[in-house]
């Protein structure tokens, strides 16, 4: 095996052993804590214990705490989430549409926000010491230490209530009963629902692209490879992107660490914009109690930040052996 | 006491205090950590004294019209400068008061973000080898937990009041000191300053905290600053979903009660306070993070031109 190979086989079986951690981690959790949703269920005192016993063998909670941990490690693996106690559908029903529309903010948001924030974060470096500099530092550090809600909630006062643009709230009208992807996804009416929560998202993601583009550029700023450019007659503007190119690595590994992160980090930014997305849903069904729903889109949220660490981790490795040589961790 | 065990001491505190003059000299020269450093020392003041100048009680107390009636989201006026919330309550009142459990949950929060993070990357990165390899595949796992969606399920479980989000906020966020601060003591024990005093037979401990820690501390301040703010922005987030402490004015439940009465339409007033008071504090965590960044960071401050 190859130095690549090994390190990659490495990787793989940590992100494996986190995984199974993870969710013994979420397993545990959910069932050892006083006051499960099934106590409440059975204390109610409006179920007959033949009822009680049928809906505690449906979600097999008769049996021994080990072998309902083996099922559900079981089901996990394929992806078998079992069904909502509050509506009666499979888990995967309920949470496979809002994990895309989940998506469909939030991926053209941070690639948008990856390619326009690393664009201006190189020249700002470039101009180190200038008012552009100094400005977007401030303008994108506000945005991204503010929590994002507070933002948004500005955002919805000035654009909804204030100008009157854009809808406060929701993916579609209420009114409307679309039927479809395309029914759905494409239609005047979301995208005017789409505007508001795409930039605040795109806003809130700026800041980290902009200071890694930013630093990349200013820690190259005097170095030989620079001057050698120099020196053979390239315009300021071929400098520069000769220097960017250097500094994108942190730039896509970083890509790879926030879409891992990109499901748990806007729970918020869902809830204000009433967007129907799996944060969003994540915290009705915590005041819901409805456990099999709520550990499936924990499992979810842990799971793409493992894959996407383990992507982040192969992808700096591969372009930048040094990495690997020094045994990767 | 004589005067030798005296004279160490003042050395000491006169070398604390240059030291401190020149953090604010240094401050001072850079606009947006000094506009950042106002914003701090106003809101630790307003932490500490808020809600003992604040007029009236932020929850029992109801502001009258004229007319006797409580005077339910009006716009502010000479008797609720900040206006009123759909409850009568003085908007006002409850900003000042709101500013203690931000503070003490920021401060606590950030200290033990810090404190954590430091001892586990100065131990990881220190004796290397087994050690290092369990606590950063800890840290590998505190990283794949996500955060918030944890945070929640524990507070359903846990009646939340300040500590219990303190503590949560501590047990997730020491990942981040604790990868940076690991690699810096890497780098800083390979010098030969270290190699020699462990040559010189000093033990392990005296070794780490005497020799490597002084060489991380500014790392470590600054994430502990960092932490701060981390820390500010999960309680905000927290009590605004309804996982807040419920018997305290906060911030972030303040945000949560005009959102939730639906009054974010009309009443202005009881939103910008405390969203531009945690955003400000956040902000000016990061704006003085920023540049001290630059002179902790020698591949940036090298070529500062």
């Amino acid at each position: 095996m190859s130095q690549f190979q090994r390190f990659l086989a490495k990787r793989i079986g940590i992100a494996a052993a986190l995984t199974l951690v993870a969710v013994t981690i979420i397993f545990f959790t959910l069932r050892l804590l006083p006051g499960s949703p099934f106590t409440q269920l059975v204390a109610s005192g409006n179920l007959s214990e033949q009822q009680v016993a049928e809906i505690l063998s449906l979600y097999g909670l008769n049996k021994p705490l080990h072998e309902q941990y083996l099922i559900y490690l079981q089901n996990l693996l394929t992806f078998q989430f079992g069904y909502s106690i509050r509506q009666t559908r499979p888990v995967w029903e309920i949470l496979g549409p809002k994990l895309f529309n989940t998506l469909i903010l939030l991926v053209p948001a941070l690639v948008t926000t990856a390619v326009l924030s690393t664009l201006l974060g190189m020249y700002a470096g470039w101009k180190r010491g200038s008012w552009l500099e100094t400005g977007s530092i401030v303008t994108t550090t506000f945005l991204r230490s503010t929590p994002v809600f507070i933002t948004a909630l500005l955002f919805i006062i000035v654009f909804s209530y204030t100008l009157d643009l854009v809808p406060a709230f929701g993916m579609r009208e209420i009114t409307a009963s679309p039927t479809g992807f395309a029914d759905t996804y494409l239609s005047v009416d979301f995208l005017h629902h789409y505007l508001l929560p795409f930039t605040v998202a795109v806003l809130y993601y700026s800041g980290d692209f902009l200071l890694l583009a930013r630093n990349g550029v200013v820690e190259q700023k005097g170095s030989e490879f620079l001057k050698l450019h120099k020196a053979k007659g390239l315009s300021e503007t071929e400098q520069l992107l000769r220097t960017g190119r250097n500094s994108l690595l942190p730039v896509l590994t970083y890509f790879a660490l926030r879409l891992g992160m990109i499901f748990q980090g806007l729970i918020l930014l869902e809830v204000v914009f009433g967007w129907p997305g799996i944060g969003r849903q994540l915290v009705m069904s915590i005041s819901q109690q409805d456990f099999p729903v709520v550990q499936a889109a924990v499992f979810l949220m842990a799971l793409a930040v493992i894959v996407m660490n383990l992507v982040a981790d192969v992808l700096s490795a591969y372009f930048d052996p040094a990495v690997t040589a020094g045994g990767g961790s | 006491m004589s005067v030798d065990s005296v004279e160490p001491v003042r050395s000491w505190l006169r070398s604390g205090v240059d030291r401190v003059a020149s953090n604010l000299r240094f401050i001072a020269g850079d606009t947006p950590a000094a506009v950042g450093f106002a914003v701090i020392a106003t809101f630790a003041f307003l932490g500490v004294f808020g809600p003992v100048i604040a007029p009236h009680d932020p929850i029992r107390y109801s502001v009258q019209t004229g007319q006797g009636t409580i005077a339910r989201l009006n716009a502010p006026t000479l008797a609720a400068p900040f206006g009123t919330t759909a409850y009568g309550k003085d908007v006002f009142s409850q900003f000042l008061a709101g500013a203690r459990p931000t503070f003490i949950v920021g401060l606590f929060g950030g200290l033990a973000t810090g404190g954590v993070g430091f001892l586990v990357g100065l131990v990881a990165g220190y004796f290397g080898g087994t050690v290092d390899e369990v606590l950063m595949r800890l840290t590998d796992l505190t990283f794949s937990l996500p955060f918030m969606p944890m945070a929640l399920l524990l507070l359903t479980f846990v009646q939340p009041n300040i500590w219990v989000i303190t503590a949560i906020v501590a047990a997730f966020l020491w990942k981040m000191p604790a990868r940076v601060i690991r690699s810096e003591v890497l780098s800083v024990s390979e010098r030969t300053f270290v190699r020699s005093a462990k040559a010189s037979g000093a033990g392990h401990l005296r070794t780490m905290f005497v020799h490597v820690a002084p060489n991380v501390l500014p790392i470590a301040f600054l994430y502990t600053a960092y932490g701060v703010a981390w820390s500010i922005a999960a309680q905000a987030s927290l009590a605004f979903l309804g996982f807040g402490d419920p018997t305290t004015t906060s911030w972030g439940r303040m945000l949560r009660q005009v959102f939730a009465s639906g009054s974010i339409r009309v009443a202005w007033w009881w939103v910008i306070p405390p969203a531009v008071g945690i955003a400000a504090v956040t902000t000016s965590v990061f704006l003085i993070g920023r540049a001290y960044e630059e002179v902790i960071n020698p591949e940036i401050s090298e070529q500062s031109q």
